[in-house]
């Protein structure tokens, strides 16, 4: 039993796995160097930026569309307002 | 009111910003559980835990989130999604910032094992991949092979961004950080997360008018086993096959992650580096190989055969692990298997929406998920005990090999032309249009 909980603790993930986490790191360090504040700020910006962009791009695609057919739709959703 | 064609002109289909936000989501909801790993050290220290004890913890959760799947799929088969992926992750985001305030093993027991596995469930894989399958039909294999990228993403970026955070602070802030990351998917969620096309006065895939067969209304076109509960899905034989050869694909992927590297290592003779880096390289192609399979699906057609080549190619990849004694044929064996990894899940998900249309394809996905799951479990059990006796992985590993051909054959014997959705002869539409 202590052998099924302790494979699952070890592997819960694939990414989990602790020597692949640990060649990751070894991998990330060599390229930013080992202070892990750096990392975080690079890593949590990198996060952020995803659903930002995602939002930003939306809203300039709106807001081109909308510049270009003012008045498709009157009834419609599909407006240059948010989602 | 429905859109004409000179009104959807936007140049991205609003589904690909579904599909944008349901990967973030994905992305810092799997890269939340993942990193549990990364607090075990500081945890047992601090509270003077050993690892069977805080296993519990992890071993609950992967069973709370395995056995819940179904139940949440039938939520959201009723609700539509978009309450339940919200609500989830709200709850989702809450215990993992509640992590911090661990005090005894129980709470952690109850917080991670429990709340934050139920809570796992609704924005899963196989409720997003049935989102996704609302918004496409033309390309519902690529759009779910994109979605299931967030899988691989959120394992090797959110998990090494656990391990700097608690490097840089301490478990208890990490674990907030963590929890506020989930927090930050919810405006995403609240404004991209639509259930279906028509509610934006959309057809899938961004159609400028209905699917033909869909007799000129936003419904889905109807197959001969279209399926109103899952109950129903389970008396044809379609289901059986994918279920099986899902449950096979379960048991070949869960033995690798658990038992490659020490194979590699004791009975390949190579260094951990080296066997971890082989893991790494076979988890990258992963993503190209979940991606290229979903294309040349939707591109080419005969989703079960290319699932049946997937269950092959796998199979064949095994043998060569277990009969090539080198460290040659390791990197062989990472390559092949590496890119049908995670291929089977778009191509199973798409070929189920596509057979059982979209009424309860949640319900349906969370019980095929379990199947995989329960193989998986079986199979990491397996290859513990034959190892204890033989002393050796290579009999389980051919075990469970040999099961990839009787899989592959249950793949390519579907009958997707019979049912698919995708091969029906289109219907005149009736006057009357929506």
């Amino acid at each position: 039993m202590a052998f099924f909980f302790n494979f699952i603790l070890a592997h819960q993930g694939d990414s989990a796995d602790p020597e692949l986490l640990h060649w990751i790191k070894e991998r990330r360090d060599g390229i930013f160097g080992p202070a892990p504040l750096i990392m975080v700020i690079v890593m949590g910006f990198v996060v952020l930026a995803i659903p930002i962009s995602v939002g930003v791009f939306y809203l300039m695609q709106a807001n081109r569309r909308a510049a270009v057919e003012p008045s498709v739709d009157q009834g419609g959703t599909e407006r240059g307002d948010a989602p | 009111m429905i859109q004409t064609p000179a009104a959807t002109k936007n140049p991205i289909y609003f589904g690909w910003y579904v599909c944008a936000a349901s990967i973030f989501i994905g992305f810092v909801a799997i890269g939340a559980r993942n990193s549990f790993g990364v607090f075990v050290v500081p945890m047992s220290d601090e509270f003077g835990w050993n690892r069977f004890t805080i296993s519990v913890a992890a071993a609950l959760g992967v069973l709370v989130s395995g056995l819940v799947q179904p139940f949440m799929g039938q939520v959201f088969d009723r609700t539509g999604g978009r309450k339940l992926i919200l609500i989830s992750l709200v709850i989702l985001g809450g215990s993992t910032i509640m992590l911090s305030l661990t005090f005894h093993v129980l709470f952690l027991v109850f917080m991670f094992g429990i709340v934050a596995s139920i809570a796992q469930g609704g924005p899963a894989l196989s409720n997003t991949a049935a989102l996704m399958s609302r918004w496409f039909r033309r390309k519902r294999a690529t759009a779910i092979s994109i979605n299931s990228a967030a899988l691989s993403l959120g394992g090797l970026v959110m998990v090494p961004f656990s391990m700097y955070l608690l490097q840089a602070t301490n478990w208890r802030v990490a674990w907030v950080g963590l929890g506020l990351i989930v927090l930050l998917s919810l405006p995403l969620a609240y404004f991209f997360i639509h259930e279906r096309p028509s509610q934006r006065g959309l057809y899938p895939d961004g159609a400028p008018e209905p699917p033909p067969e869909a007799g000129g209304g936003l419904n889905e076109a109807t197959g001969p086993l279209e399926v109103e509960t899952w109950k129903e899905s389970f008396k044809s034989a379609p289901i059986w096959q994918m279920a099986a050869s899902y449950c096979v694909c379960g048991a070949t992927t869960f033995i690798l992650a658990v038992h490659f590297i020490p194979f590699a290592i004791e009975e390949r003779g190579i260094s951990g580096s080296t066997a971890a880096t082989i893991f790494g390289y076979m988890m990258g192609l992963n993503i190209i190989g979940s991606l290229g399979a979903g294309i040349l699906a939707d591109k080419i057609g005969g989703t079960k055969n290319w699932l049946a080549l997937v269950y092959l190619m796998r199979g064949m990849a095994y043998i060569l692990l277990i009969t090539v004694d080198s460290v040659a044929g390791l990197w062989i064996f990472a390559s092949v298997a590496g890119f049908s990894w995670v291929a089977t899940l778009p191509l199973t998900s798409s070929l189920t929406a596509d057979v059982y249309g979209l009424k309860a394809l949640g319900t349906i996905s969370g019980i095929t998920f379990m199947f995989h799951q329960i193989g998986g479990f079986g199979s990491v059990l397996l290859a513990g005990l034959l190892f204890d006796i033989t002393g050796s992985y290579t009999l389980p590993f051919a075990i469970v090999g040999a099961l990839l051909f009787p899989a592959a054959l249950s793949a390519f014997t579907i009958k997707e032309r019979k049912y698919s959705t995708r091969y029906q002869p289109a219907v005149p539409a009736p006057a009357g249009g929506d």
